[in-house]
């Protein structure tokens, strides 16, 4: 019993992982339809609940499975979901970057590094524009994103000290004007 | 910040010095500031500009096929970084780093959430991260968009790709499945007599 859960669990986002694109937030649609429609893991309002902590906990959103497998069958679950939902499309990475190492001289290589650079350069700032947009920022927000930007371009500041100001401020913040954080 | 920035990069744009606990240990403090889907302006902070493990090109590239290939990126960007650095069992450290923060986190998170996901300092807080987060990614879209050659193609290109998918909201494949390909066939057939050229600006940008 035990393990036919955590062989549904591999079986069901195994292949969910190679076609997680775009980071996989566009597969929490198809992950929620596998575990609520399909296998009844659970119904839709504890997915719900499931889908706010992993968005709100750091790290990539196909991350939720980790959260569907320790409901289906605890610990090991969690460890069995993320497994199956990062391995295959790691192992694919691994496969490209390991060609990529070996072909370092190849022309194709050097068409490939030239010609992925705009693309990955229109994709973070599309980036930007969708995050924003999604994320319905006030001018708090943008005011933050502004600022961050700026402090990342004129200091050397380390990443780890620019999120703990942003922590003590904001908390800071909604204290003293809790109107704020009510937007 | 550790030991020697100056120790020599290779002329592929990766250092050779880099031990396994170096790179789990980086990877396990980049896992933990992966809110907001902001992750490869962190990693390219503190890989290239900071730690100076990877040049800027030997970086972008690898962001390029990190993006473009399935899987999440701060795990695809990670096993790229590790893989550069140390072959498979840099890259195994990587991953396994990037995500052990996230995993122990979103762990506890689940089972402390319906006593704290009802605090609005919760949510205000993880706001300001996310927004941070961004100003990230715009402040690495700029730094990394100056580098870019200045031909029209490449320009095209980067505008193509932005308007598509954050203005006309076209699916992210098969934009990337059009411009990819028409993207590297430009430089590969077209743009390839341009080396001596190249080679100038490159040494300039290391």
């Amino acid at each position: 019993m035990f393990d036919s859960r955590l062989i549904a669990l591999a079986f069901v986002f195994g292949p969910l992982s190679l076609l997680s694109f775009g980071g996989g937030q566009a597969l929490v649609p198809e992950i929620q339809h596998q575990t609520v429609t399909v296998q009844h893991w659970m119904n839709d309002t504890d997915f719900a609940d499931i889908f706010a902590i992993a968005r709100a906990a750091p790290g990539p959103s196909t991350l939720i499975v980790a959260l569907i497998g320790w409901q289906v069958a605890g610990f090991w679950g969690a460890l069995v979901g993320s497994i199956a939902i990062f391995l295959p499309s790691s192992i694919l990475v691994y496969l490209v970057g390991r060609w990529w190492q070996r072909n370092k001289q190849s022309p194709f290589r050097k068409a490939i590094e030239k010609g992925l650079a705009p693309v990955a350069v229109g994709l973070i700032f599309a980036g930007v524009v969708v995050i924003l947009e999604s994320a319905h920022a006030g001018w708090l927000g943008l005011v933050t994103t502004a600022a961050a930007c700026a402090t990342l371009a004129f200091t050397k500041l380390s990443t780890y000290s620019i999120v703990g100001v942003v922590v003590a401020s904001y908390a800071l913040l909604y204290y003293v004007f809790p109107v704020l954080a009510g937007s | 910040m550790s030991s020697s920035n100056e120790a020599a990069i290779d002329e592929f744009g990766v250092r050779e010095d880099v031990s396994l606990l170096n790179i789990f240990v980086t990877f396990i403090r980049l896992g933990t500031m992966t809110f907001g889907g902001s992750v490869q302006s962190w990693v390219h902070r503190e890989i290239v500009n900071r730690q100076r493990w990877l040049d800027d090109k030997t970086f972008l590239s690898g962001l390029g096929v990190a993006l473009v290939l399935p899987g999440a990126n701060p795990v695809n960007i990670a096993l790229y970084v590790g893989l550069q650095l140390r072959g498979g069992l840099g890259a195994a450290a990587a991953v396994i780093g990037m995500l052990l923060p996230s995993f122990c986190l979103i762990l506890l998170l689940g089972a402390f959430y319906r006593e704290i996901g009802h605090l609005g300092i919760v949510h205000f807080i993880l706001a300001g991260l996310a927004a941070s987060g961004v100003g990230a990614t715009l402040n690495m879209g700029i730094k990394v968009g100056r580098r870019l050659p200045r031909d029209v193609m490449t320009i095209l290109v980067a505008v193509c790709v932005f308007v598509s998918s954050a203005i006309l909201h076209w699916p992210m494949v098969p934009v990337v499945c059009v411009a990819v390909p028409v993207s590297i066939a430009w430089y590969y057939f077209i743009a390839k007599d341009s080396k001596a050229k190249d080679g100038k600006k490159e040494t300039k940008n290391v």
